[in-house]
């Protein structure tokens, strides 16, 4: 393990080399990507994954890869829109009843499966006592558990009930891939033939899975949702992030996710790569934190808390691990989303502020300039998880706390080991993790007191009355304005206790060969990827069949 | 001995912290605590290990190598059936020809260019032929796979497009016609398969170089000389054949290499290998996959040793009549 991490780090130090060194291609033919062209049908898009999905039944697998095709392949019933507000996918409209516990939902007229059977309320109905079966080896069940009652009125109403308003409802039904009934009513979910080769509803039908190599999709004719420009979507499996990156170079891939070095160093030195490669960067889905094991001393104290996140340069985190590629956060939703508050902003770095903290607190300097309380120094390990980026800023703290006298050591653990043997027992004293910025402003799972059991998400140990009573009311309240202010305050304690320390949520960085248009630029809120089947490649600038590697 | 094998390897396994149902993935709030225990229990995690590995032994009996966890039940070995005809291939059924194949070409590269090296050195011996041979074997032997690996993809691949970069196949390739594809996959082979020759050559070359060495102070090389033969067909021919005889020891050992990949190799190259799918395993906790791997290798490894020693006492009589005595 240690020597995989050893070997990044030499690809991370090597790769821009090689380029440096090796700039001194000739382009032998200039291809004009700029100018003006039709958007005709056809043509391929490869883009480059490091992992291989998993099973395309997305209530089974779980994993980043299986979810990406699988979006291709299946529709839900409601999608967020590029603004992430919901959108229609396979439902045209939805109602909530006063009670607010009724959801219905309307389908669109005439949809139909790639094999030309008609999708209907039955396929949804069948697909929520899918997931909510006891026997499905699904990990997503519970937010479905709660509807107590789902029927189909007629083939194109499916309408759930829930016990008491549940207000990430909306949320749970833009996740859910609606799977056809005639096909698996005889089929074991859990081992089946169709997670290998799905039937959806979608813009595109799996085409050829060549195992760990190459997963080809094509255009689904049948779809009702219109029939996407691009032919077909190649997704190669790349495991190593440097030979994605030659493949790009060497135009034999189109669209990859970069990182802030490509992004910020090779790019800018490289004009052959600037002609060919357009870069995008969107607000990630997830955001880094510092957090503190709430059970133990010191870290039970706000006051130490607090200092501590004073005496933390937010921005040198970001400069120093993204590049600059990232931005600082003071509430757990996206900025510029309705959930985040706008009247917060991060702890500013004082550490004059922090020292005068810590010794309310108790602690005072020795000789040798280490904060001591009663003898002990304040002393403490930060872990983290195998990730790059997340040791980086472990560095980059373990010094400015150094600075304050604060004794800081780092240990690097692998992801199985890191949750079993230290998140499950609450033996740890400091964490650099992650979270994501959910589109839903839930947080109950992660900040209610009631979570804290072991595998539970609240393993920091956060309590909080007033910020477990708004979590509950925000479940319930289904008014988005109403809500935006119980999250808007629920935002305001936790910046305040400072149970965690927000350190930045970082860009996502992609790089698309021009001969592929139709991306939007800036990219909207809900990234460049969710418009893909406008996207298109003009005739001209198509690679052919053969020669493409 | 399997038995054995197998028992130290499934509690070794179990020791590490972590099963199936704590990836990284599965750490999001939308999965509950609950579901993750009922997928333990769907999967027999929750038993005592010692119950799992009767489990296993159970199925093992019947030459059942199980499902994999991760990859949603696709089954370790081999492919299955289901009842309305649909195949789903074996993981290390897919996983096995593609690294059997590679290390059998690197094999065969290796000891091809390593007698040859080999013999010259000895025969050349302290002249600067010898002492370049050593250097250069030794400079393949210590120089990072990977590096070198990426700085040929690079020359080769972006700045002159002679070879692919990665994977296996071309995205036309379907379309080819059957010499086109062997081509196809020549081309994708040649950079990994060098690569990974490269670090093998300085073992065996140097075995052969002293093999050969004390071959040729023998009596019977002085002998041979004297009869007036070519001084080609004394190294070739008495030398030789007497200084591989120990390779067909390390032949033999290197069978269970033969299904072992190379992790970092196999990921820069993109390539869907043993390596990889065990690499993986071990990060998911895939116990079904791995105990297969485990089992499949010291299975190998066994008839490896096996091989080894009856194909020496094939090719060496001083071996058989040692045993028939």
């Amino acid at each position: 393990m240690k020597k995989n991490c050893l070997f990044s780090n030499f690809i991370a130090i090597f790769i821009p080399l090689i380029f440096i060194i090796s700039c001194s291609k000739d382009t032998s033919e200039v291809i004009d990507y700029n100018g003006k062209f039709k958007n005709i049908s056809g043509g391929n898009l490869i883009n480059a994954m490091a992992g291989e999905p998993s099973n395309l039944i997305a209530m089974i697998a779980g994993d980043s890869a299986s979810s990406a095709i699988a979006g291709n392949i299946f529709n839900s019933l409601l999608k967020y829109d590029e603004n992430l507000n919901y959108a229609p996918d396979l439902a045209e409209s939805w109602q909530i009843s006063n009670d607010q516990k009724t959801i219905s939902f309307k389908l669109k007229k005439g949809l139909q499966w790639a094999d030309g059977k008609p999708l209907t309320s039955a396929d949804v109905l069948f697909t929520w006592k899918l997931i909510t079966n006891p026997n499905t080896r699904t990990p997503y069940a519970s937010d479905y558990q709660l509807v107590k009652k789902a029927s189909t009125p007629d083939s194109l109403t499916f309408k759930v009930t829930y016990e008491s308003s549940y207000a990430p409802a909306l949320d749970t039904w833009t996740s859910l891939h609606i799977l056809p009934k005639h096909i698996l009513k005889d089929e074991d979910i859990n081992n089946t033939f169709f997670s290998r080769k799905p039937t959806g509803s979608s813009f595109y039908k799996l085409d050829e899975w060549i195992s760990g190599q190459q997963v080809t999709l094509k255009a689904n004719d049948k779809s009702v949702l219109g029939v996407p420009l691009i032919n077909k979507l190649i997704s190669r499996i790349i495991p190593d992030t440097s030979s994605q990156f030659l493949e790009l170079t060497a135009d034999n891939i189109d669209v990859m996710n970069i990182n802030p070095i490509q992004y910020q160093r090779v790019f800018p030195a490289r004009k052959d790569l600037r002609q060919k490669i357009a870069l995008y960067k969107e607000l990630g889905n997830g955001y880094t934190y510092l957090g503190f094991n709430l059970k133990k001393t010191p870290f039970n104290d706000i006051r130490v808390r607090q200092a501590l996140n004073y005496a933390i340069d937010k921005d040198e985190v970001i400069k120093g691990v993204l590049l600059g590629l990232g931005e600082p956060i003071s509430s757990p939703y996206k900025p510029g989303t309705r959930w985040n508050n706008p009247n917060l902003s991060p702890y500013p770095y004082k550490p004059s502020k922090a020292l005068v903290l810590l010794q309310e607190a108790g602690f005072k300097k020795n000789d040798a300039g280490i904060l001591m309380k009663n003898g002990k120094p304040l002393k403490f390990e930060i872990i983290t998880n195998q990730n790059k980026q997340r040791e980086m800023t472990a560095v980059v703290i373990q010094k400015r706390l150094q600075e304050i006298g604060v004794e800081v050591s780092i240990r690097v653990i692998e992801w199985a080991s890191f949750v079993n043997r230290f998140i499950k027992t609450g033996d740890f004293d400091v964490v650099v993790l992650g979270w994501s910025l959910s589109l839903d402003p839930d947080q109950y799972n992660i900040w209610h007191s009631s979570q804290q059991g072991p595998g539970q998400f609240n393993f920091l140990g956060y309590s909080n009355k007033n910020v477990d009573k708004l979590l509950e009311l925000g479940r319930k309240e289904l008014n988005v304005s109403k809500r935006e202010k119980i999250y808007h305050e629920f935002s305001k304690y936790l910046l305040e206790d400072s149970p965690i320390i927000y350190l930045y949520a970082g860009y996502a960085l992609s790089a698309v060969h021009k001969r592929v248009k139709g991306v939007k630029n800036p990219a909207p809120p809900a990234g460049i990827y969710h418009n893909n089947y406008d996207w298109f490649v003009p005739k001209p600038l198509r690679r052919s069949e053969i020669s493409a590697r | 001995m399997l038995i054995g094998i197998s028992l130290v390897s499934f509690f070794i396994m179990h020791l590490a912290p972590g099963d199936v149902t704590s990836s990284e993935a599965s750490f999001n709030p939308k999965a509950s605590e609950e579901s993750r225990q009922k997928l333990r229990e769907l999967y027999n995690l929750d038993k005592p290990v010692i119950i799992q590995y009767g489990l296993w032994v159970k199925r093992i009996a019947q030459l059942d190598f199980g499902n994999s966890f991760a990859s949603h039940q696709k089954p370790v070995l081999w492919e299955r059936t289901d009842k309305s005809g649909n195949v789903t291939k074996g993981l290390i059924q897919e996983s096995l020809p593609i690294t059997l194949m590679i290390n059998l070409l690197g094999i065969c590269i290796i000891f091809s260019i390593s007698i040859f090296l080999g013999t010259l050195s000895a025969v050349r011996q302290n002249t600067w032929v010898d002492r370049s041979i050593t250097l250069f074997v030794f400079i393949g032997f210590a120089i990072p796979g990977f590096w070198l690996a990426l700085l040929l993809m690079y020359w080769t691949g972006v700045s002159n497009q002679w070879l692919p970069i990665s994977g296996l196949h071309s995205l036309g390739y379907q379309n080819l016609s059957g010499f086109g594809q062997f081509i196809d996959l020549l081309k994708h082979l040649v950079l990994p398969v060098s690569i990974s020759s490269l670090s093998g050559l300085a073992g065996i070359s140097l075995y052969v170089r002293n093999g050969m060495l004390d071959i040729l102070h023998q009596d019977f090389i002085t002998t041979a000389r004297s009869k007036g033969l070519k001084e080609s067909k004394v190294v070739f021919i008495h030398a030789l054949k007497n200084a591989i005889l120990p390779l067909i020891t390390i032949i033999g050992l290197s069978i269970p290499g033969l299904i072992g990949g190379s992790v970092i190799a196999e990921s820069i190259f993109a390539i869907p290998g043993m390596g990889k799918l065990f690499y993986d395993s071990v990060l998911m906790r895939d116990f079904p996959v791995i105990m297969g791997i485990l089992t499949i290798g010291s299975f190998l490894t066994l008839i490896g040793n096996l091989l080894a020693d009856v194909g020496y006492a094939w090719a060496d009589p001083r071996v058989r009549k040692g045993l028939v005595k």
